[in-house]
């Protein structure tokens, strides 16, 4: 953990956060900072507590216990002129199906004591041609970005997305992403969550990875990786093969595993290990179908961490 | 100041953009009015109705009785004055037509609701009139006859009223041979009860009660509608995020609904004055003051149900069970007199009917059946008792 070395910058920092349902603790005893100007990403498997996090962030859920501090102000719970400042992307979040789209702006516009131009935040999200579109009329992705322009009203300083691209089509993503960057670029700070890899590494400064309603990790998705060593990993399909077949590898490199046909090899001396793979593969009449070498990402710090893959 | 009115306007553009709200809400109270105020409201109005009877006379006779029946029924089959409608519309047989042959036709026509009625005079009516007026000579019976469709209302309606025409035929006839004395007849005489000491006219009734189901349904589907499923949609959890207050999205939801029914009055009083000819006014001030009250209690009654409810469904299901008994025992539409007592007690404790009274007896169609304090009373403890169950009960975030 280290929250320390941007507690001075942070916007927020959050102090053992508890939230428990029952006999589940949904959140259990989190604490991190959010640094001004980036984003900041919660990753995590569905049902790790990434939403129920936000949504006490966000002033919808009271914690059972610890402290939030936002703006340089401590608080048990979001209040109002907290609200003035944040942007909230929900994860389930719908606007009334029969407004058009310029008409959800303006009534997010009216709730707050500044606001932007309604057109402003349409160019932004790219949904100027779409301003007169019924909200029931629009696309997955058009909603989603209308979600986000009615997050940007207010000029927020800071911006919490929870799942922006879940459910959407990858160029609806993309487009997401898009906007994400532009507004990284403008100096606001964003906490995302998602539980796509690729979307943690694309888009985040700092990660967080949560899973059963703690931290086990945070850095930098660089830094992350980097924890793993100077690994280099080495994948291939082989549904052949049976893990008597996989026994004699395991002398030419650091770590194997098999899962659903694909094998991986981990292994920090490249050449030795590839030359001992091409030997077995002769040898046993297995193909290296779809032979890829890549350096470990997320997906491979969580499962290292967890021996669960992150999407379940 | 903005976000209440923004928020009004939100929820007064999805009612009228949305097809089904918009039906409900608007269409089908005109409608209502004007189907029932056609069909009800022209019966008992002069020249407002004209009813198909058939008039055949089996009596060769001539100068006699019969011609004199004949006289009277043609007599009703034509316009009092020019351009007015009659009020029986004859068939009559053709020349060379068989009568008995005539008769059946008719009688098949009366069954099946094409003819109101058939005036029938029998051979040797004459006669038999002239028999009965002559002090000496046992009378022998022919009577007139009048054959009516049962379970046909204009039927019904025509059979009295030619009974009583031909009832003061024969008082005319007896009196006339100095068998009837006009002066014993016990006086009596008709007047209206009421303001202005007229005939109320159904439409008159009609459309204080029409207003008022305008508002009601408004409140009863219109409110648990648009919080829950606002709310089950998580459209209000979006609101929640931003420093929009519930009180201040409550005025607003308030502000679009009330809106929203002065739309209807206006429409409905337009249609009700306008094509329809109602003479009622709603312009005093108390009577303006209770049509809010009245938006108002319907409200506060919405809000009730989405406090006992958890889905918009259920909500839905509620209203639509409560909708009809509440409507129709509280005399929107009809008296409300001679029902059994377990339904006068429904009509007792029902909000809607002491609203109803209350507005008719403020446009002085009707003196009320409650006195003038119940009538406010009341109404103000169903807005009471049900914010107080809303405050307590109602939900404005799911799984909170």
């Amino acid at each position: 953990m280290n929250a320390r070395s941007t507690a001075d910058s942070a916007l927020m920092r959050v102090t053992d956060l508890t939230k428990h349902y029952g006999d589940v603790r949904a959140v259990d005893g989190i604490s991190f900072a959010v640094p001004n100007a980036s984003v900041f990403t919660l990753l995590g498997p569905n049902g790790a507590g990434k939403t129920t996090t936000l949504e006490m962030l966000e002033g919808i859920r009271e914690p059972d216990s610890g402290e939030i501090e936002i703006f340089g102000r401590r608080l048990r719970r979001i209040d109002r002129p907290t609200k003035q400042r944040i942007g909230v992307l929900l994860q389930e979040g719908n606007f009334e199906p029969y407004l058009r789209a310029r008409e959800v702006i303006a009534l997010f516009a009216s709730f707050f004591r500044t606001a932007r131009p309604v057109d402003d935040i349409l160019e932004r999200v790219a949904l100027a041609d779409k301003a007169r579109a019924f909200v029931k009329n629009l696309s997955g992705g058009q909603k989603q970005r209308l979600a986000i322009g009615a997050a940007l009203v207010n000029e927020p300083d800071l911006v919490f997305l929870d799942e922006p691209t879940t459910g959407l089509d990858p160029q609806a993503r993309r487009n997401v992403w898009s906007v994400v960057s532009d507004l990284r670029a403008t100096g606001v700070a964003l906490i995302l969550t998602t539980h796509y890899m690729e979307e943690a590494e694309a888009l985040s400064d700092h990660v967080c990875i949560m899973d059963h309603g703690k931290l086990i990790a945070e850095g930098s998705p660089r830094e992350l990786t980097a924890e793993l060593g100077q690994e280099t990993l080495v994948e291939f399909s082989a549904d052949a093969a049976g893990d008597d077949d996989l026994g004699p590898l395991d002398a030419c490199c650091k770590g194997i595993r098999s899962d659903a046909g694909l094998v991986t090899v981990e292994t920090t001396d490249l050449v030795t290990t590839m030359e001992a793979l091409l030997a077995w593969s002769r040898e046993r009449a297995i193909p290296l179908a779809n032979m890829t070498v890549r350096q470990p990402n997320l997906e491979d710090v969580f499962l290292s961490l967890t021996g669960r893959r992150l999407r379940e | 100041m903005t976000d209440v009115l923004l928020v009004a306007r939100s929820h007064l553009l999805t009612a009228l953009r949305e097809r089904v709200t918009l039906f409900w809400f608007l269409v089908f109270p005109v409608f209502l009015l004007v189907v029932l105020s056609l069909v009800f409201g022209r019966i008992g109005e002069d020249g407002g109705i004209t009813f198909d009877v058939a008039f055949v006379s089996f009596d060769r006779t001539a100068g006699g009785f019969s011609d004199a029946i004949e006289q009277v029924v043609d007599d009703l089959a034509t316009p009092a004055e020019a351009g007015a409608k009659p009020l029986l519309s004859l068939r009559r047989p053709g020349s060379d037509e068989d009568l008995a042959e005539f008769l059946g036709a008719a009688m098949v026509d009366v069954r099946r609701g094409r003819l109101a009625a058939i005036v029938a005079v029998p051979a040797g009516f004459d006669q038999s009139v002239r028999a009965r007026l002559s002090p000496t000579a046992a009378p022998e019976d022919v009577p007139l006859t009048l054959y009516v469709g049962s379970g046909n209302a204009a039927s019904g309606m025509a059979a009295s009223i030619l009974e009583q025409v031909f009832a003061g035929v024969d008082r005319a006839i007896l009196a006339r041979v100095g068998r009837f004395d006009e002066s014993a007849i016990v006086p009596h005489r008709t007047t209206w009860v009421g303001s202005d000491e007229r005939e109320t006219r159904y439409v008159d009734f009609l459309l204080p009660g029409i207003i008022l189901m305008g508002f009601f349904t408004n409140g009863l589907f219109g409110i648990p509608g648009s919080i829950l499923f606002s709310r089950d949609q998580r459209v209000l959890r979006r609101y929640w995020v931003t420093p929009l207050s519930v009180p201040r999205y409550l005025a607003g939801l308030s502000v679009g609904h009330l809106t929203l029914c002065v739309l209807q009055y206006a429409i409905l009083y337009v249609v009700g004055r306008f094509a329809l000819g109602a003479s009622v006014s709603f312009a005093a001030l108390d009577t303006a003051l209770y049509l809010v009250l009245a938006a108002a209690t319907f409200m506060a009654f919405g809000f009730l149900i989405a406090s006992l409810v958890r889905t918009a469904t259920a909500g839905m299901a509620v209203a639509n069970i409560l909708n009809m008994p509440m409507m129709f025992l509280s005399g929107l539409f009809f008296p409300i007199t001679g029902l059994p007592a377990f339904l006068t007690a429904i009509v007792y404790a029902n909000p809607v009917s002491y609203l109803a009274d209350g507005l008719r007896a403020s446009v002085g169609v009707e003196s009320g059946v409650f006195s003038p304090i119940l009538v406010v009373v009341v109404p103000l403890g169903w807005i009471v008792v049900s914010a107080a169950v809303a405050a307590w009960r109602l939900r404005w975030d799911v799984g909170r």
